[in-house]
């Protein structure tokens, strides 16, 4: 408290604490009116630019959808006396006001250009986004295969006392569903798991920006026990598989920021040595792991690049003893000026947009004798279209060209005959591995971990399957996501699968 | 709302400004304020306006019954009733659930916590109409014969819900008869935009190194800081300190601007904080319209008789520190800077400027910064885990390391920002600007004015553009 000696009551300190009075200089008297003058001056700019102002917020056409957000926008909220005394109804104004502000994402990039101001990028400079926390060190029980694997980072792999591991894989979940799950009519869903919270960092590597998202770990314990699980309600002669690819942090990370991400390939092995003898690994890490100069992970968004799910499906093909084409027989097709969901992930970081890639993806030689149908989520026929889609806005959502989504299930039928049908239970990243062994298995079919509403061991059963390949992200093995997956094996039990397609024709 | 939002900025505002000079009368004019001032809170609280309501009817009846019975036990009676009745609306509203919480804990009961939501500015409103009560208790002021002047005083929206703490001798006179100038039109305009700028451009973006280092503060979401290096939990502290002054005087400096442009001259609420170089100082300078508040109401009110001038400086700070919130590291905040106060006060005034300029600085600095450590975490473990990162002794026992890359990156990122803050926190502009006015003739001053309005057009588009990046934008201060 101050030791100045205001008697008591007094509230006459006005001038106390003022900002320094104006000293009455020998010309403020002339001052006066120059002040009036220039003060109407003021005004005569100010008012016409605050009126464009308003009309420019106010009077042009509101903005519907964000693609940089990839969602729809708000709506103007619905009036209802409940709504109005939870405060949600003026609340929502607002909320809609600024949400549907017009060209939304043209001064969304104008006011991320604005930030590159606050400090210097150089060219070996490292953005960090989001809550990046070092992943707590153990002391390492290493197994022999782990021992042999982890040469980069001396990160420990005691999966199950991992914690960061599920806060982690959160936002995973999310970025998959946001820029994929669904198609762009129903961008609805999106709206509230759209938060950039995972912690991504941006780096410069031969002079491209690259977004990292990175990893946290997990115990895996879900994945380990469900496909043990499976494993033993499963005759023998079905093979299983399990492919776990790693994120892309996992080879372009700064050394520096080694401490912040966890040893991938370790995280996998160990998890793979609780599998039960009778499932198969493929090891997809080591693979992509020779590739890494070539472009198997997109810069710009958070999947793998087409290519790295080329390496990843040869080395299962390997694997389950298929036949497997080389890359030349494939017709490359690209989609140039990509800019993926890095962009939002990292805050908006303007060196990724400006830095936009190229996505190339590889057709089949038998593409046109294969066929698509695509079913809803409990197997309910829906339509017959293609693999490889044409996607909206291709520059933002090139991902999805892969059958435009997770939220469905979808049957590959090729004009192999070998008897061998596969199933693939994957999140995302699975997506691009089909199209690569369209001349390995007569039938493929392709569900989402997460949005699969039958029973995972009838449904294996009754179609009459010969291979289960379980194709996913680390994210999704250790995270999230992988919590879904005790529910395939004990949901919707004893159920008689039709697969009304067939009923049909 | 908040006035950092495009709704408010461009429909709310322009609404309101074009009614208010469409009238020719102070009287409708007046009328407009109220309206614009009760929809404006009812925006935030469509329940609780009624208490606002409430608030404003109990205190120009009590301050009625004062000015009634002048000189009487009566007045005295009154003003106790409403004294009582103001502290407890502020005590059921806003700490019952604090109250409940550490009675369980403390008797280990179980009292169901009740969830009341905290009217929004209640802890501003309540002490403007304390004061004026108190005020007109000592005849300072004159008691308000018209409610509907009185509610225009307590309701005025530029000072509702985050301050500053107007008090109605400020504002007494022009409640009665004011007018807006243009010069005051012009330079209300301007001091808003800037406010805005504050706001918008510094302080919401050194919140977003907080958020990534410390969590969601402001939500009580804190992350895990136990491995935080020892120069991140500095950098990210300094970091907090100029987001809490850049967010509380932007919105200031936004309310004073309003109030100026409707004709009000609010006293200011900041002077340049950082410049200090004691803790007492610091306190003269920093939310002004609150210190002054509980020296003037609390301090020289011998509640524990004369004598006793460190009982009354221990509950001065022990409030200042609850007013902040309901939670126990406001209270330890509070008592922090009312021990340092005392030192001060021991050590004596005389002494201290003995001492050398640099090492004021560095031990007035060092105690802010650090005690917007204790402010910014509610959370215990985690301001634990602040007190060992910034002592250095983390290093030892987290082995939290002395730097981190994830520091260093955020630091070159926002370097330009963060020295930009720390710069426009001293009056060096203002220097500028004084220097130019006071040495040029009307040209220069004329050009420097237009120079200012070109800057603020310019700062306006560049926080708009800024403000449709964030769906989301609380104000600091608007719960308090």
């Amino acid at each position: 408290m101050d030791n100045n000696n205001t008697p008591v009551g007094a509230t006459q300190h006005p001038s106390e604490g003022q900002a320094p009075k104006k000293k009455k200089s020998f010309n403020s008297y002339k001052r006066a009116s120059v002040k009036q003058f220039s003060s109407v001056l003021s005004i005569l700019i100010m008012l016409p630019v605050f009126v464009v102002m308003i009309v420019f917020f106010t009077c042009f056409p509101r903005s519907e959808v964000s693609q940089i957000e990839k969602r729809t926008l708000a709506k103007f909220p619905e009036f209802t006396i409940e709504n109005y005394f939870n405060g949600s109804f003026t609340n929502g104004i607002n909320q809609w006001f600024t949400d549907t502000a017009p060209f939304r994402d043209d001064l969304k990039n104008n006011g991320n250009g604005l930030k590159a101001f606050f400090g210097i990028t150089t060219q070996d400079s490292v953005n960090v986004v989001g809550d990046i926390k070092k992943v707590p060190k153990k002391t390492t029980k290493k197994t022999d295969e782990t021992s042999k694997a982890s040469q980069v980072s001396e990160q420990a792999s005691q999966a199950s006392t991992q914690t960061s591991g599920t806060e982690a894989s959160k936002p995973e979940s999310s970025a998959q569903e946001s820029s994929q799950t669904v198609p762009q009519k129903n961008y609805r869903e999106l709206d509230a798991e759209y938060t950039v919270e995972n912690g991504v960092i941006v780096v410069n590597q031969d002079g491209h920006y690259r977004g990292l998202e990175m990893f946290g770990g997990g115990s895996g314990n879900a994945y380990v026990d469900s496909l043990n699980s499976l494993r033993s309600n499963l005759d023998s002669k079905i093979n299983i598989y399990s492919m776990i690819v790693p994120l892309a942090s996992e080879y372009y990370t700064p050394a520096n920021f080694d401490s912040y991400t966890a040893n991938q390939k370790e995280y996998i092995d160990e998890l793979s040595s609780r599998l039960d003898s009778g499932i198969k690994t493929v090891d997809a890490a080591t693979v992509l792991g020779k590739h890494t100069e070539e472009n198997i992970y997109c810069r710009t968004d958070h999947h793998w690049m087409p290519l790295g799910a080329y390496y990843a499906a040869q080395e299962f093909a390997k694997v389950a003893g298929v036949d497997f084409k080389e890359l030349s027989t494939f017709k490359p097709e690209t989609i140039e000026g990509f800019v993926g969901t890095m962009y939002a992930f990292s805050g908006g970081d303007v060196n990724i947009k400006n830095d936009p890639e190229d996505f190339t993806y590889y057709i089949p030689d038998n593409y046109e004798k294969c066929k698509t149908d695509f079913y809803d989520t409990d197997f309910t026929y829906d339509y017959t279209g293609s693999y490889f889609k044409q996607v909206g806005d291709p520059q933002s959502n090139a991902y999805l060209t892969f059958f435009g989504g997770d939220e469905q299930i979808v049957k590959l039928r090729t004009d192999v005959k070998n008897g061998r049908k596969l199933i693939l239970i994957k999140d995302s990243y699975g997506n691009a591995l089909p199209g690569y062994l369209t001349n390995s298995f007569e039938e493929i079919y392709i569900v989402d971990m997460r949005y699969f509403k039958l029973n995972l061991v009838d449904f294996i059963k009754q179609m009459g399957i010969t291979d289960v390949l379980f194709g996913m992200v680390t994210y999704s093995a250790f995270g999230n996501n992988s919590y879904e997956l005790p529910d395939l094996l004990t949901q919707a039990q004893g159920e008689t699968i039709v697969d009304n397609y067939d009923s049909e024709a | 709302m908040v006035f950092a939002d495009l709704f408010f900025l461009y429909a709310f505002l322009p609404l309101c400004l074009l009614f208010y000079f469409a009238c020719k009368k102070l009287k409708t004019k007046n009328t407009v304020l109220i309206i614009f001032s009760l929809v404006f809170y009812a925006w935030g609280e469509p329940l609780y306006v009624l208490l606002l309501l409430f608030s404003a009817a109990f205190n120009w009846f009590i301050g009625g019954l004062i000015g009634k019975y002048q000189g009487q036990t009566k007045a005295k009676t009154a003003l106790a009733a409403g004294v009582i009745v103001d502290v407890l609306l502020l005590v059921v509203f806003k700490y019952t659930g604090f109250l409940v919480e550490n009675l369980n804990g403390l008797l280990h009961i179980g009292i169901p916590v009740p969830n009341i939501s905290l009217p929004i500015g209640i802890s501003f409103f309540t002490f403007q109409a304390i004061s004026y009560i108190i005020d007109c208790y000592w005849e300072t002021v004159t008691p308000q014969k018209s409610f509907k002047k009185f509610l225009l005083y307590l309701s005025l929206f530029p000072q509702l819900i985050a301050g500053p703490i107007v008090r109605y001798s400020v504002v007494e006179k022009e409640i009665e008869k004011r007018r807006s100038t243009a010069v005051d039109i012009s330079e209300g305009a301007m001091r808003f935009i800037v406010g805005l700028a504050k706001k918008v451009i510094i302080a919401n973006n050194l919140y977003a190194i907080v958020t990534q280092f410390y969590g969601d503060v402001n939500k009580n979401q804190y992350a895990d800081i136990s491995s935080l290096s020892f120069l991140g939990t500095w950098f990210v502290v300094i970091c907090y300190s100029l987001y809490v002054y850049f967010d509380f005087s932007g919105y200031s400096d936004m309310a004073i601007g309003l109030g100026r442009m409707f004709g009000f001259h609010f006293n200011e609420n900041f002077n340049y904080p950082f410049i200090c170089k004691t803790i007492s100082e610091f306190w003269q300078r920093w939310h002004i319209s609150l210190s002054s508040f509980f020296r003037d109401y609390l301090f020289y009110v011998p509640i524990f008789g004369k004598t006793r001038k460190y009982l009354n400086l221990f509950l001065v700070w022990f409030c200042t520190g609850l007013w902040h919130g309901a939670a126990w590291n406001f209270i330890f905040w509070g008592l922090y800077f009312g021990l340092f106060l005392l030192l001060e006060i021991k050590i004596g005034k005389k002494r201290m400027k003995k001492w050398p300029l640099v090492l004021t600085h560095i031990y007035s600095k060092l105690v802010i910064v650090i005690g917007f450590g204790i402010f910014c975490f509610s959370d215990m473990t985690q301001l634990g885990n602040f007190f060992l990162n910034i002592s250095g002794i983390g290093m030892f026992v987290n082995g939290t390391g002395f730097a981190d890359p994830i520091t260093w990156s955020a630091f070159v990122k926002n370097i330009f920002l963060v020295i930009f803050a720390i710069a426009v926190s001293t009056p060096i502009l203002q220097q500028i600007k004084k220097f130019f006015f006071e040495w040029g003739n009307n040209v220069v001053y004329i050009t420097g004015k237009m120079a200012g309005v070109v800057g603020c057009m310019l700062l306006l588009i560049a926080c708009s553009i800024m403000l449709v990046d964030s769906t989301n934008n609380p104000f600091l201060y608007f719960r308090f």
